[in-house]
This record gives structure tokens, C-alpha cells and sequence, in this order.
């Protein structure tokens, strides 16, 4: 310890003291020694810390770059002299003919001698980064000051680029300028093409070649960019498959079957995605199916879904749910709206639907045949009855349709949005296409399916099922652009179906204003609810004025008895009761007397409940039920108990005054009942012309009704039924409207919609008090889309109209601008 | 810096002081800085306040605790960066000295800090970002429970249905239970303990073993069919079995954070004290010398009783034989002349700490290789400071004399111990600082002394092992001492290899040596006018030398020196004919008499310079 006492600190003893040349050489020497046995596998007994000192001494010496330079040009010599030798020699001429090789002999023979290649080139590597990966442990302290002190890139990195320009990039003979990588390529290219054919190859020989690619970069400092894999191997690949592709396609294309072409497609895709899993590099997944897309897809998908015969239209046609998923999503790969296929297949539906209208219009043809015929005033019974039918057809026609592609939709189209919306759109083109010169029918055909429905259609089934019928026609609703002539057509089939108590079942009508008040909004039901709420206050006043009548008169006294419906005149559609055609005063018909009391007594009761209101009878829609006692010629009375039409119990009521065998004229009925002459003829009609219900008979017996025809009460009427009910010829049943009924209800509804737009125009004015006119007329248009689609000359009229009624005033020319008076 | 981290207000500061106390008093947490009145701390915060690296160096090895404080309520952090010495500050900070925001002390310390760089200093080691030294020994520790390549464990404990792989050593090291179950019986290797225990259980007291943290909470409940009780209750079953009664303390104790951090830290600590008390019963005491020649013939069987898997072998080198042979203690047994070698018993576990064993143990050569008998692995230094090696990978402590220092340096560097290598340089430069206190510095100005250590030797050390350090060590040294080395032709040797070196790294073209001499010589002349107390001079000082801590550019300090230099001339006159009367004659270093120490220094300095520039022109170098 005396030493040391002296706290001298002592200059390091090693490496500083020795710096003699021998001594660099005898570290070098024992260091490659070891370092080729660690090539030749012969590493097992070579101490790590004695090849660590080797280096480590060298470092110390200051001597640090040499080594560095000498490791480099001992391992670019044996590359050079073993690697390089040893891959080139595994190189057959068999692997360096032309890229096609169409004979199957020299494809085989080729391909055994290429996994010959790749393995010694594949082993070669491994050895390589083995060794390396040792030497690099060795070396560890010089890579340490080599990178610190100057900057150099490990030594392991080194010794990777030398194995890149030694072994891959170097000729395989002197003479050319192929190089072992240019084999590597043409190899693989070519295992991939025969594995492309259907061959089988030797995937994990080629991954562990493309591995050797991964690890390898074109620069120094390896950024993952520069990898050999991505600068030179890839585009190759992509190159080769981009010719493969767009060969295929045309192949694919030739044979004319879209089917084909997709199922062959989607392999294509998913081959590819294990290609690059099993045998290249997931780093290509995404680059390789960009090539599928442009190449095979994008390029050919429009003639594919326009094939004629296998294409997307037959494919809609049978349903083939599977084709259809394939080339949706072959089309969704390249586009996003899939342009081809939506074209195609609102094409396709919009054809169907066409052909569904014709159909329609088709089965109700008979109606149409005589153009003058139409225009009669009565139209035939049994066209009518066609027609209802056909528009019922056109509803399940469309609901097939719709149910159809909605199938398609769901199962093939994976519910994409925009393919929806394409069918949606389609329905609605077609749905509200005027068919020839009339408009569309569509709304009233679709009331008139619910009307049927809500009557007959519904009877023994399960609310499920109901619900079911009625969310079809909802859905058709949500396609018809003018939905107020539903609501119209609706009302008036509402309107019968209620005072004619047809509907089966309440429930149902409830349930379906419900479904629409979803579907349409509130306001749109508001009317029909409070013909709902008129007929249920009617029940209870019904009851209150029997209990009155009972309590104010006598018990015994023989009495009309009266089902009253009060009916709010502005919520239902008095018109088509009334059946007002003239401009002329009606005069109310002529009661007889028994009823009239009744009426008046009514009257009475009413009024005193409310004040200040007005009744008016509406006997057109109403009913009666008579007893009718026939005399017949043997003596015999046989009794009937008859249900009539209001107008046929007053005008029957007059026969109890005729004598027997005689006879009343028409105009004498009239005079003395004052009903018009339209319901008139009728209920005549259907009293003593209709085969089954003749309780008048008519003289002369004919179809029509003129004003000297004379009628007797019948005697001889013969029914099998004790009841029995005699309808009023056309009216009281919903059919599809004749031609002048159409217009008429079109007259109804433009003027209704006339106010309509002057009111939107004046909320729209109110709230913004100056607006141009392009501006207001788009606000008019989305505030009144919900309801229909308004005609633009429409609202222009209305404006005029408006401005001259002083609602609004001009306030500027250019641009046209309004503002609105208070 | 871009943002400016927020320092507490005084008042705010008074505050959180009284919630502390109130808490410390309340035992809830532990006094981080407890009152110490002992000589040796004393010497510390006198240190501390001097700036005196050796003696700090030398009372942190003593064992002193550095987070103690005085009766004045100063820790040495506090005083040490009060008074500005920021060397003193970073070794404070580097041996484990607390800064932490949100204490009192570590606001005090931030508060009190002289300059931002300090200040800065401060911060960066707050302790958010530094974390208990012993922090890497307990992660290595931890992370051998997960480790697969290199295979170190030797023995498979079982408790239920899971197994864990583990290292006999440590189980001894820390559970007296296995100590006393594994030492009769070195060859068991597989072990199995009361199947009753819960598997969470048993996974808590291992990683408890293994130095890991508490877990935050422990799965039981539904789905692990144990309760949450049950495991406590096994916990505490298996902490009885393995006789370690902290354990359960350990886990209930994990709710207040700094609680938490403080147990953990004694834990630690604990665990580590076990760890050396056995690695020095056993390692250290079955280390073996033999002849060199006849090392590769030891032969120890895998199964012995201290676990140890590989042997690593150190050689005397002849002249420490000599030493030996001086002294003649514990080698008297052998032939002095021959060549002798060290073994020691050790495990690769431990090692692995090491970048060096960990590539060795990993690779495919001989050392990885497993035998019967266990490799004799030869490293490449002398046992001494193989001993100070293992004891640092063993136990985290490097406490080592200077003698040594360069060579652990070098042994470190070789081994990749980053660690232990900071650790030398820390003790070159701090325990070789001999004179350079600026207090001592400015005694014994110009007086010749025998220099302690081979400076030249140190700087070459600084250079091969890269450590930056050590060359700002070394520059400062030199000159401090320039007078004594200027003319030495070793120097102008020492700043051509210092250009030499410049030139293949191709950085600048500047020679590094030469502009920290030049740094540090500002330094040490300016030190000097500001020891004389000079108001004026003060001022003027102030600039330049801020300038000099926030960016080192040398030519501005020049410049500073300069100027302080012309203001000395100018202000002086009077104070220096009071000096001058008093005083003997005073000469600069080339003779010429000088009217006091002063101008002395002013002209010591310029001629220090121009012979700076001599040299370069003599080598024919441009800077």
C-alpha cells in the first residue's frame, strides 16, 4: 500500500503502452483467422471474449479505421471469391431464356432448375447474415467508436451492402451484364406467372429470397424507403402483373360471361392477398390490388355489367344474388358510387316499372278502348271493377318489385347507401311517370290498394301480417312526389269506407293514419283524424238522441229509427258526396213525411245541444233500411227486409202511396222527391234495372233512364235472402275514377294547392319581409316538397295573384324582388 | 429554454414548509431531510459552500448522507447551488441529492439557486425525470422474471399450477427461507410450495423478490376464484413461509404517492443491502487465486453452492505481481514470480448488465455454451477492478479510490457499464481536482506543486473511452496549471493530437483542447479579479461572464477578460501603492516586476496566451 499512498494515479496500462505494428498485425492475424472459421461454420470453439480483446486492442491502438477497412475487404473478398461463386454456379441456362416459355417441358424444367437457384441463393444469405451476425457481436466495441467518433455506418450495415454488390448485383458470367439479381427477378416473376396458371411452386423458398430483399437497402443509412424489396423487385412485380391483368381482362371479357369474369376477379383478389402473405411481402397487399383494380376491374367493369345476356340486367332478372355481390363489390373496389352498375340497374328498374304501369294501364284497357265511350257520364260496371283491380295489381306489382330489389340490396349490395338511394330514386322516376298523356295514377291506385285492402284485403289475418300490408303500401307512399293527391284520394275512400261502415276493421284504419303521421308528418293526417273524431262524436250523439227520444215521446209510437254522422264540413270532402256538378242551387229533396219529422226532431235535439251551427243533410251518402211486404200474384206476401241508398227509400216510400199497378214517371218522382238527376237515374238504375234488385219495374225496359219511362212497384220480386242489399249503381263503391271524374279531381286539387302555395308564399313573405324571387321560389319549393311538387308557373301565378291583392308589392325590378305588405 | 418553469412565491413557499412539517409529525410520511450534526457533514456543507470537489467527492464515498441538512435547515444541494458552484451541484445531483418541485427543500433549492444555469440544472433532475439510483439495479432485477434469451434461470418454483422460472441466487439472496432450504441442496432445480397458496399470491411475493413494484391491485374477485381477502391472507401465508415479513406492509401501504415512492425507495435499498451482504459473503469470498497458466484448469461443478453459473477470470499484470510482492500480504502463499489470475464465482444473470456479457451469452461461441463444468470466461483487467466491476453490477455501488479510477474507466468502457464508467470519470474529475478549488486556486497562485496524476495519461484516457467530461476535466486542469506545462514539449505534443483527432472527425476546425484551455483560463483569471472584491469591477464583470455560462464562446470571454483587465488598470491605482508598500517585490512569470498581484495576473494571463499561439505557430496549426 505504500505504492498507492503516494496517490500517484497510474496511466492506464494497456493498450496505450502497446502500439507497435506486430502487435496490430498479431491481433489482426488471430482475428480473420477466426473470423473465416466463423464462415465455415467452424465457429464452436472460438472464444467470444478472446476476439472481442483482438478488436478491442486494435480500437485501443488508435487502429480502430483499419480494422474497419480490413474487416470489409475481408468479407468482400470472400464473397467475392466463395458466395459469389458458389450462387452463380446454381445458375442453369435454362433460367436465363426468354420470360415466356410456353412448352410444358421447358416450363418444368425451368422451374426445378430456378428452386435449385433460389436455394442456393437462399442459404447463401442466411449463412451470410449469420456470420455477420456473429462478426457484428465481436466487433461490437469497434462499431461503438466507429459511430460515435466518426460517423460511420455500423459495420454490420457494411457488410450488407457489400453482399448486395457482390453476390446480387454482380454478372453472373464476366462476358454479360446480367446480374445474379436479374436471375433473382426473372425466377420469382416466373414462379409467380406459373403459380398465376394454377401450378403449385415452393412459396416458402420464394418469401424467404424476398426476405433476403426486405432486409436489404439501397443506401447506408437503410431507410425503409430504400429497401431493395420496394426500389427494384416491386415495380417489377407490379409491372408484370399489370400486363398479366390486362391480358386476363380481355381473356376474361371474350368468354361474355360476367359471371365468369367475377368469380374470376374476386379469386384473382384474394389469390393476390395470399401471395403477398405467403409469398412476397405484405408491404405489396395494397399496391398489387391497385393494379387488379385499374387493370382488371376498372378497365372492364362497365362491359361487364353490360353483357349483353349475362350481365348486370340478367343477373337482376334471376335474381343471382351471388353474381350480383360479386360485381357490386368489384364495382365498389374502384368506385365509389359504382357508376356502371347503378346506371344498369336503375335502368333495369325503371324498365320494370314501366312495364308494370303498361300492365297496369294494359288490364284496364277495355274502359279506355272507346275513346267516346269514356267520356259517358256512366261508365259500365264491370271495366270499373277492372280497373280497381288492375290498380291493386299495379300496388303488388310494385311491392314484388320493390321487395325484389330490396333483397338484392340487403344480400348483394351489402346495403350500401348509395345503391339505395339509386333504387329509391328509380322507384320514385317510375312511379311518377305519367303514363302517356295522363298523369300518374299512382297516388290514386295506391289509396285504392289500401282502400281494397282495408275492406276485404285484411280479413282473417294477424295484425303482423297487417302491419306487414300496410308498411308495403307506406313504403310505395314514401315514393309518390304528390302526396296531397293521395291524401285527397284517400279521404274520399276514408270518407265512404266510414259513413258506409266497409272498413273491416278500425284498428287497421288507426293503425295506418299512425303509419302515415310517421312517414308524412302531422299535418298531412290532421284531416283524416278528425274524420276519425267526427265519427266517433256521431256515435255518442246517435245514442243521446235515441235515450231523448225515448224519454220525450211515446213508447209505442212506431218510429223511424236514425243513425246520424255529424260531419265537419271542412275536414271531409263534401264534394264528392254532394256530387255538386252545376253551379245551381240544390234544393235539399223532399223528405216523406215520416222521415222528415224524424229530420226535424233531429234538428231540433242538435241545435239545442249547438249553438249557432248549421246542419245540412247530406242524404246521398246515406241509408236506410225498409221493410218491404211484396204481394205476389198468387196471393202470397213475402217480406224483404231491404238496404237502400237514402234517395232509393225515398223514392220507394212513394210507391206505398201508388196504387197497386200503377206507375209514377220519372218526372213525376222528381217532382215530388226533388233529387237530382244524376242520383236520380241512379238509385233508379239500380232499382229497377240491376237483375237482382228489381224491386220497381220499368216501362220500357232498357238500360237507361229517360224522363217519360214509367215505373211500377214490382210484386213479383224474387230474392233467395230475407236481406237484402241494394247498391247504388257506381258512386258508393271506391273505383278508379273515369276520366271526367279525374279532372275534376285535379280541378279540386290545383286549386287546393293553389292555396296551398299562397299560403306558403305568404309565411315564407311574413317572416322575411324582402326576398328576391328565385330565393323565394326555392323556399316555396322545399317547404311545399313534403306535400308535392309544385309547378313553377303555378307559383309564379299565385305571386301575380298575391301582388294584386296587396299581400305583396314589387320592390325592386333587377333582380325581381318582393316584399311584403302588413 | 421556452418555457419558463413556474418557481414557487415565498409565501407559497412558507406554506407547503408548514404542511410538511405538520405531515412529518404526524409520521406520515418520513423526513427526507433529516438533522445531522456530525463532523463529516459538517465538512460536507463546508465543502459545499467552497465549491471543493475533492473533499464533497471524498465525503459522498465516506457514506455521508447528502439529504440531510444542518441545523440552519441547509442541505448541501442548497448551499451548494446558493453559492454557485455548479460542478458541486452536479455531483451532488449525480450521487442522488433530491430536487424535488412540490417539496420544501426542492423549491428552497430552486428558489435559492444563484443562476439560471444552475437553476436549469436543477430541474432537469427533478425528480419526475430522475429516478432513485438503485433504480436500474431493481429494473434489471425485475426484468430477469420476464427474460427468455440468454436462459439464466436454474431453478422452477412452483406454487399451485404455475411455474416460474427463477435464479437460485437471488431466491437465497432474498428469502432466508430459500437460503436455508437451498444451500444444502445446490442441485435442486425445481421446487415446490404449498399448493393452498393463490396464484396471485405467489406471483406478488416473486415479484416482490425480484425487486418489482407493488402491484396497484390485485386481481381477485369474480372470475379468479380467489377473494380478495384470500389472497390477502395468502399473501401473508407465503410471506411467512418465505420469511419475508415486509411484504404485506409493502402491498397495503401503495395509497399516497410520495408514501408509496418512500417505501419503495427503503425497499429498495433493503433489498440491494441483502443482495451485497451476499454477494460479499459469497461471491467475493469464494474467489480463487491460481497461476495463470493453470486458470483454465479450475474446475467448478454446475451445481455448487453459491449457484454460480460462469467463472470470469482477471490476471495480475507483472507489475501489479510486484505491488503484491511489496507488500506481501495476501499473496505470500504463492511464487510472486509467477503470473498469477483471480476467479470469481458469478452469475450470468448479474452480468447481463453488461452490454459486453449480455452479446457474449447471447451468441453462439464457447463462453455460451453450457457445460458441466462451468466456462472460465477471462476478462480483460486486473482483479481489483474486476472486484469494483461485479460489486457494481451486483449491488450499484462503485466506491473506489483514485488509483484505480483510470483503470475502471477503461474497464467500463470495454464491458459497456455506462454507468460505472460516469462513475469513474466522476471520481477522476472530482477526487483529481487536488488544488483546483477556487478557493485554493487563488492561494496558491503560480506556486509550483507536485502534480497527482499523469494529466496527459488522463486526457488520452478522456479521448479513447469518450468521455466529454473528462476532457473539460482535463482542460481545466491544465489551465490551472498552465505555467507548469506550457513549455513542456508533452504539451505541444498533447494539442497536436488534439488537432490530429480534430481533422479525422471533421467537425470544425478548431482544435477542442486549446479552446477549453482557453475557457478555463478566463475562467481562472476572472475568478481571481472577483475574489479581490472590486465593486467596479464587478460590473463590469457581470456581462461577460453571463455571457461565458449561457453560451461557452470563447473569443467573448477573451474579450471579457480583456476588458476586465483595462478596468483593473484604470481602477486600482490607489488600493495598489497601499498594496505595493506592503508587499514584496512581485514578478510575472517572465521576470518583470509588477506593482501588484493584479496586474500580475493581467499580465500573466496575456503572456499564457500569446504562449498558446506560439505553439500553435510551431506546430503549424491554424485556430
Amino acid at each position: 500500500m505504500a505504492l498507492r499512498a503516494r496517490q500517484k494515479i497510474r496511466a492506464p496500462r494497456r493498450g496505450l503502452t502497446v502500439t507497435k505494428t506486430d502487435d496490430f498485425e498479431t491481433n489482426w492475424k488471430d482475428l480473420s483467422t477466426s473470423l473465416r472459421k466463423i464462415h465455415t461454420k467452424d465457429a464452436s470453439n472460438l472464444s467470444f471474449e478472446q476476439l472481442y480483446r483482438n478488436s478491442y486492442n486494435i480500437v485501443l491502438m488508435m487502429r480502430g479505421e483499419e480494422l474497419y477497412e480490413r474487416i470489409k475487404v475481408l468479407e468482400r473478398e470472400w464473397l467475392e471469391e466463395e458466395v459469389q461463386k458458389r450462387v452463380t454456379a446454381s445458375i442453369s441456362p435454362s433460367l436465363l431464356l426468354a420470360t415466356h416459355v410456353d412448352v410444358q417441358d421447358q416450363a418444368n424444367e425451368r422451374r426445378e432448375a430456378g428452386e435449385r437457384f433460389l436455394a442456393v441463393l437462399k442459404e447463401a444469405w442466411e449463412d451470410h447474415q449469420l456470420c455477420m451476425g456473429m462478426i457484428t457481436d465481436v466487433l461490437m466495441y469497434m462499431d461503438r467508436v466507429m459511430s460515435t467518433d466518426h460517423r460511420k455506418p455500423s459495420i454490420y450495415v457494411v457488410v450488407m451492402a457489400l453482399f448486395r454488390d457482390h453476390v446480387l448485383r454482380s454478372p453472373i458470367r464476366p462476358d454479360t451484364k446480367t446480374t445474379v439479381y436479374d436471375v433473382l427477378e426473372s425466377t420469382v416473376l416466373f414462379m409467380i406467372q406459373l403459380e398465376r396458371s394454377g401450378h403449385i411452386i415452393d412459396r416458402p423458398l420464394i418469401r424467404h429470397c424476398i426476405y433476403m430483399l426486405e432486409g436489404l437497402y439501397e443506401t447506408i443509412t437503410e431507410e425503409e424507403s430504400s429497401k431493395l424489396y420496394l426500389t427494384v423487385f416491386e415495380p417489377a412485380f407490379l409491372e408484370a402483373s399489370r400486363k398479366f391483368y390486362q391480358a386476363e381482362g380481355r381473356r376474361l371479357l371474350e368468354t361474355g360471361d360476367a359471371a365468369t369474369f367475377c368469380k374470376s376477379a374476386m379469386d384473382r383478389l384474394s389469390e393476390e392477398t395470399e401471395r403477398c402473405i405467403d409469398t412476397l411481402s405484405s408491404l405489396t397487399e395494397a399496391k398489387i390490388k391497385d393494379v387488379l383494380d385499374n387493370e382488371l376491374i376498372k378497365n372492364n367493369i362497365a362491359e361487364v355489367v353490360k353483357l349483353e345476356g349475362t350481365g348486370a340486367r340478367n343477373m337482376l332478372d334471376n335474381d343471382r344474388i351471388d353474381n350480383l355481390r360479386s360485381i357490386y363489390v368489384l364495382s365498389a373496389r374502384v368506385d365509389s358510387k359504382k357508376t356502371p352498375l347503378t346506371t344498369a340497374v336503375q335502368k333495369r328498374i325503371v324498365e320494370m316499372g314501366r312495364e308494370v304501369n303498361a300492365s297496369a294501364i294494359a288490364s284496364a284497357a277495355p274502359s279506355k278502348k272507346p275513346e267516346a265511350g269514356e267520356k259517358k257520364p256512366s261508365e259500365k260496371e264491370k271495366p270499373v271493377n277492372l280497373q280497381t283491380v288492375a290498380a291493386i295489381k299495379w300496388v303488388d306489382d310494385i311491392l314484388a318489385l320493390k321487395a325484389k330489389f330490396d333483397n338484392i340490396w340487403q344480400n348483394a349490395f351489402q346495403c350500401d347507401q348509395v345503391m339505395q338511394s339509386a333504387i329509391t330514386s328509380s322507384f320514385s322516376e317510375f312511379i311518377n311517370l305519367s303514363q302517356g298523356a295522363a298523369d300518374s295514377r299512382s297516388s290514386e291506385y295506391l289509396s285504392l290498394f289500401f282502400d281494397e285492402n282495408l275492406k276485404k284485403g285484411i280479413k282473417g289475418k294477424t295484425d303482423s301480417e297487417v302491419d306487414t300490408l300496410l308498411d308495403n303500401g307506406i313504403t310505395l307512399l314514401r315514393y309518390i312526389k304528390d302526396k296531397d293527391m293521395f291524401e285527397a284520394y284517400y279521404k274520399k275512400h276514408l270518407s265512404r269506407r266510414l259513413l258506409m261502415k266497409r272498413s273491416v276493421s278500425m284498428d287497421a284504419e288507426r293503425q295506418m293514419i299512425s303509419k302515415m303521421k310517421m312517414e308524412v308528418g302531422n299535418q298531412f293526417t290532421q284531416r283524416l283524424e278528425a274524420m276519425f273524431k267526427d265519427m266517433t262524436i256521431s256515435e255518442d250523439l246517435t245514442s243521446s238522441y235515441k235515450e231523448h227520444v225515448r224519454q220525450s215521446s211515446d213508447p209505442d209510437q212506431k218510429k223511424v229509427e236514425l243513425d246520424i254522422n255529424v260531419l265537419t264540413s271542412t275536414m271531409w270532402p263534401m264534394e264528392i258526396m254532394s256530387n255538386v256538378r252545376s253551379e245551381d242551387v240544390q234544393l235539399s229533396c223532399i223528405f216523406p213525411k215520416e222521415v222528415e219529422s224524424v229530420k226535424q226532431s233531429f234538428e231540433q235535439f242538435y241545435l239545442g245541444k249547438h249553438n249557432g251551427r248549421k246542419l245540412s243533410w247530406q242524404a246521398s251518402m246515406g241509408t236506410a233500411d225498409i221493410r218491404a211486404t211484396f204481394q205476389r200474384s198468387n196471393g202470397k206476401t213475402q217480406r224483404h227486409e231491404l238496404n237502400v241508398s237514402t234517395y232509393a227509400m225515398i223514392i220507394l216510400l212513394l210507391f206505398n202511396d201508388v196504387p197497386a199497378g200503377e206507375s209514377l214517371t220519372y218526372t213525376e218522382i222528381q217532382a215530388q222527391t226533388r233529387i237530382p238527376d244524376h242520383d236520380l237515374i241512379r238509385n233508379l238504375q239500380s232499382l229497377a234495372v240491376a237483375p237482382k234488385t228489381r224491386v220497381l219495374k220499368k216501362d220500357p225496359m232498357s238500360k237507361d233512364v229517360k224522363p217519360t219511362d214509367k215505373f211500377f212497384f214490382n210484386h213479383d220480386f224474387q230474392s233467395p235472402f230475407m236481406k237484402v242489399r241494394i247498391g247504388v249503381v257506381s258512386g258508393s263503391a271506391n273505383k278508379v275514377e273515369n276520366q271526367d271524374q279525374r279532372k275534376e279531381t285535379e280541378k279540386k286539387m290545383s286549386e287546393e294547392r293553389g292555396a296551398s302555395i299562397e299560403a306558403a308564399i305568404v309565411r315564407i313573405m311574413k317572416q322575411r319581409k324582402t326576398l328576391i324571387h328565385s330565393q323565394l321560389m326555392n323556399e316555396v319549393l322545399t317547404q311545399l316538397s313534403a306535400r308535392f311538387v309544385p309547378d313553377v308557373n303555378m307559383i309564379k301565378k299565385r305571386i301575380e295573384s298575391l301582388i294584386d291583392r296587396e299581400y305583396l308589392e314589387r320592390v325592386e325590378e333587377d333582380p325581381p324582388t318582393y316584399g311584403y305588405v302588413a | 429554454m421556452t418555457a419558463e418553469p413556474k418557481v414557487l412565491r415565498k409565501d407559497q413557499l412558507e406554506v407547503s414548509l408548514h404542511n410538511e412539517k405538520k405531515l412529518i409529525k404526524e409520521g406520515a410520511i418520513k423526513d427526507d431531510n433529516p438533522l445531522d450534526l456530525s463532523e463529516p457533514f459538517r465538512e460536507l456543507c463546508n465543502a459545499c459552500r467552497k465549491g471543493d470537489l475533492k473533499v464533497c467527492q471524498e465525503k459522498i464515498t465516506e457514506g455521508v448522507n447528502i439529504n440531510a441538512r444542518d441545523p440552519y435547515d441547509y442541505t448541501p444541494l442548497i448551499l451548494a447551488s446558493l453559492c454557485g458552484h455548479y460542478e458541486v451541484v452536479q455531483l451532488l445531483l449525480e450521487s442522488g441529492a433530491l430536487c424535488e418541485r412540490d417539496t420544501f427543500q426542492g423549491e428552497r433549492c430552486l428558489y435559492n439557486a444563484l443562476n439560471d444555469r444552475i437553476r436549469n440544472l436543477l430541474l432537469e433532475y427533478d425528480y419526475s425525470k430522475s429516478t432513485d439510483p438503485l433504480q436500474p439495479l431493481a429494473a434489471h432485477i425485475t426484468s430477469l422474471l420476464t427474460r427468455e434469451t440468454p436462459k439464466t434461470s436454474d431453478i422452477v418454483v412452483t406454487a399451485a399450477d404455475e411455474s416460474l422460472y427463477l435464479h437460485k441466487f437471488i431466491l437465497a439472496a432474498r428469502s432466508p427461507y430459500f437460503h436455508s432450504k437451498l444451500e444444502p441442496a445446490p442441485e435442486t432445480s425445481t421446487w415446490r410450495l404449498p399448493n393452498t397458496i393463490p396464484p396471485e399470491a405467489f406471483g406478488t411475493a416473486i415479484k416482490y423478490l425480484y425487486f418489482g413494484e407493488a402491484p396497484r391491485d390485485l386481481r381477485s374477485g369474480p372470475g379468479t376464484g380467489f377473494t380478495e381477502s384470500e389472497v390477502f391472507a395468502g399473501i401473508d401465508k407465503i410471506a411467512k413461509h418465505l420469511e419475508i415479513n415486509t411484504l404485506v406492509d409493502s402491498i397495503l401501504d401503495s395509497g399516497d404517492r410520495r408514501l408509496a415512492r418512500q417505501r419503495r425507495t427503503m425497499e429498495v435499498a433493503k433489498g440491494r443491502d441483502q443482495l451485497e451482504q451476499w454477494f460479499r459473503a459469497n461471491v467475493l469470498k469464494h474467489k480463487v487465486t491460481v497461476e495463470t497458466s493453470k486458470a483454465d484448469e479450475v474446475k467448478w461443478d454446475r451445481d455448487n453452492a453459491i449457484f454460480a453459473d460462469v467463472l470470469l477470470q482477471a490476471d495480475e499484470l507483472p507489475e501489479d505481481v510486484e505491488a503484491e510482492q511489496v507488500d506481501g500480504a495476501d499473496s505470500g502463499f504463492s511464487d510472486p514470480r509467477v503470473p498469477m489470475s483471480t476467479l470469481f464465482p458469478c452469475h450470468r444473470a448479474m452480468l447481463l448488465r453488461s452490454e459486453f456479457f449480455q452479446t457474449m451469452f447471447a451468441s453462439s461461441f464457447r463462453e455460451a455454451h453450457m457445460k458441466d463444468h462451468l466456462n472460465v470466461i477471462n476478462v480483460n483487467c486486473s482483479p481489483d477492478v474486476l472486484e469494483i466491476v461485479l460489486t457494481f453490477l451486483y449491488t450499484e455501488r462503485a466506491d473506489f479510490p483514485l488509483d484505480i479510477a483510470v483503470d475502471v474507466l477503461f474497464a467500463s468502457d470495454m464491458l459497456f457499464i455506462e454507468k460505472l464508467k460516469t462513475k469513474a470519470a466522476i471520481v477522476i474529475s472530482t477526487l483529481g481536482s487536488g488544488n483546483m478549488s477556487q478557493a485554493e486556486a487563488a492561494r496558491t497562485r503560480g506556486t509550483k506543486e507536485e502534480d497527482d496524476l499523469d494529466i496527459y495519461a488522463i486526457i488520452r484516457a478522456a479521448w479513447l473511452t469518450r468521455v466529454q467530461r473528462l476532457e473539460e476535466f482535463a482542460a481545466r486542469y491544465l489551465a490551472y496549471r498552465l505555467e507548469a506545462h506550457i513549455d513542456s514539449p508533452e504539451f505541444a505534443e498533447l494539442i497536436q493530437e488534439s488537432a490530429s483527432r480534430i481533422q479525422s472527425r471533421q467537425e470544425t476546425d478548431s482544435i477542442e483542447l486549446l479552446d477549453d484551455i482557453r475557457f478555463y483560463l478566463g475562467e481562472r483569471f476572472r475568478l481571481r479579479f472577483d475574489d479581490a472584491g472590486i465593486e467596479e469591477m464587478m460590473e463590469d464583470a457581470t456581462q461577460p461572464a453571463a455571457g461565458v455560462e449561457t453560451n461557452g464562446d470563447v473569443d467573448k470571454v477573451t474579450e471579457g477578460v480583456e476588458t476586465m483587465r483595462l478596468s483593473t488598470e484604470r481602477s486600482t491605482p490607489g488600493q495598489a501603492a497601499s498594496k505595493g508598500a506592503e508587499q514584496a517585490v512581485i514578478r510575472t512569470l517572465d521576470g518583470e516586476i509588477v506593482v501588484d498581484e493584479f496586474d500580475q495576473d493581467a499580465l500573466n494571463y496575456q503572456i499564457l496566451m500569446d504562449k498558446l499561439d506560439q505553439i500553435l505557430e510551431n506546430l503549424n496549426l491554424d485556430a
